[in-house]
């Protein structure tokens, strides 16, 4: 999928963040990335990987919302929490989103190597940790993906970004991510353990993406005011929070760079 | 739970009727097990379980990613069956499932075949077909948009 004009990005008042493509991070990016998962994954508390990825599935409480109308802003709304903690470990990094449309590769590369600069690549799997007395039989990550060719076509996802009704958008995108899942299999093939995989955060941050495209592409529709209100448990945010990204400090890119200017001095 | 479906015959558009879409809309679908590829066909007569994309009556799949199972104590997955206004709790995580199936072409395909009725066969595949007994909906709808 190629990226949109950017609108209210060059408005905002102050500098967005920009995701990236993981395909298309720098070796630095890459580095920074890394750094800031395995460091999450470090943390035991409420600040640590297993923490947020518990969010999603186990241990209970589930707190994810699938095959309901809140689907996309409760992921938005945790995409943005995962995100802040990941820069509290290191400033700036952004979550990349994986273009599964893209069938050159399955699983992206700085998630598919078992290694990165001769260390143990933190986006290759991750251990699960629960607390409570639920166990799903796994300690660590796995996936089995399929072939490249049976992830969702450009065609595929451009009919769905077609509709103008929200819900019929919403449902019709989840039926593609749902796919995603499905196709990747292993850990990710199941709500309650998904989030545990790092590649979970490049998938959602890829429907977050095409949620952003779907607003851009349709201005005039939009969540309904019915829903606007709602809270995202267990997050502070309603989803009326949730409708601007600039206002949340991200954007979608397939690439940037920036220099420094002269400052105010 | 069953792994295919196939319902009675659905009455499909008047062949004059103009319509710009048609959409197969799935309501009531369980998410509670393993997720799946819901293999969906349309076709006067039905489709055996074997029947793939390459089928000529293959209309599409959607997709379920489910809970892969309760990890609570018993009744936990159960879903409230009463609805009480004053409850703002958010609604049970098993609440069921909608997929919607845009089916445009097919379904003129078979229009033009001077078709009047047809049959939806689903087929649910999980991972490695471990246990693809998976699928239960309450209704499945053929609606046109003009």
């Amino acid at each position: 999928m190629s990226g949109a004009s950017p609108p209210a990005a060059q408005l905002a008042p102050r500098a967005l963040r920009h995701r990236r493509s993981a395909r298309r991070l720098t070796q630095g990016q890459q580095e920074d990335f890394r750094q800031a998962i395995s460091g999450a994954q470090a943390v035991g508390d409420d600040r640590g990987y297993q923490y947020w990825a518990g969010i999603h599935g186990l241990p209970l409480p589930i707190s994810c919302v699938h095959h309901r109308e809140l689907f996309l802003p409760w992921h938005r709304a945790y995409l943005y929490f995962f995100e802040k903690a990941l820069q509290d470990r290191v400033a700036g990094v952004t979550l990349p989103w994986w273009d599964w449309t893209n069938h050159s590769e399955g699983v992206p590369g700085p998630y598919a190597r078992r290694k990165a600069n001769g260390r143990k690549n933190p986006l290759f799997d991750s251990p699960i940790q629960l607390s409570g007395r639920e166990s799903p039989g796994q300690k660590r990550t796995t996936r089995a993906p399929g072939g490249p060719g049976r992830l969702p076509s450009v065609t595929a996802v451009e009919a769905v970004l077609e509709n103008r009704d929200f819900f019929t958008f919403q449902t019709q995108l989840e039926s593609i991510h749902d796919g995603v899942h499905v196709w990747v299999g292993g850990t990710m093939g199941s709500i309650a353990t998904s989030a545990y995989d790092p590649l979970f955060w490049a998938h959602h941050t890829m429907i977050d993406r095409l949620w952003y495209l779907w607003q851009l592409r349709h201005p005039g529709a939009g969540v309904p005011a019915s829903l606007l209100d709602r809270a995202l448990a267990p997050f502070p945010m309603t989803v009326r929070d949730t409708l601007e990204v600039s206002q949340l400090g991200y954007d979608y890119a397939a690439a940037t760079a920036a220099a420094r200017g002269p400052g105010h001095g | 739970m069953v792994e295919k479906f196939t319902t009675e015959p659905i009455e499909l558009p008047p062949a004059d009727h103009a319509f710009e879409r048609c959409d197969l809309i799935f309501y009531g679908l369980d998410h509670s097990g393993a997720s799946f590829e819901a293999r969906v066909f349309v076709d006067p007569r039905g489709v055996n379980r074997d029947a793939g994309s390459d089928h000529r009556a293959y209309v599409g799949s959607f997709f379920i990613l489910g809970h892969g199972g309760c990890f609570g104590e018993v009744g936990h997955c159960d879903i409230p069956a009463a609805c009480d206004p004053f409850d703002l709790r958010p609604a049970h995580q098993l609440e069921p499932a909608i997929r919607i199936l845009t089916v445009t072409d097919p379904v003129r395909a078979l229009l033009e075949r001077d078709v009047k009725a047809a049959k939806v066969t689903v087929v649910a595949e999980t991972e490695g077909r471990a246990a693809n007994d998976v699928l239960a909906f309450e209704t499945v709808r053929l609606a046109t948009y003009a």
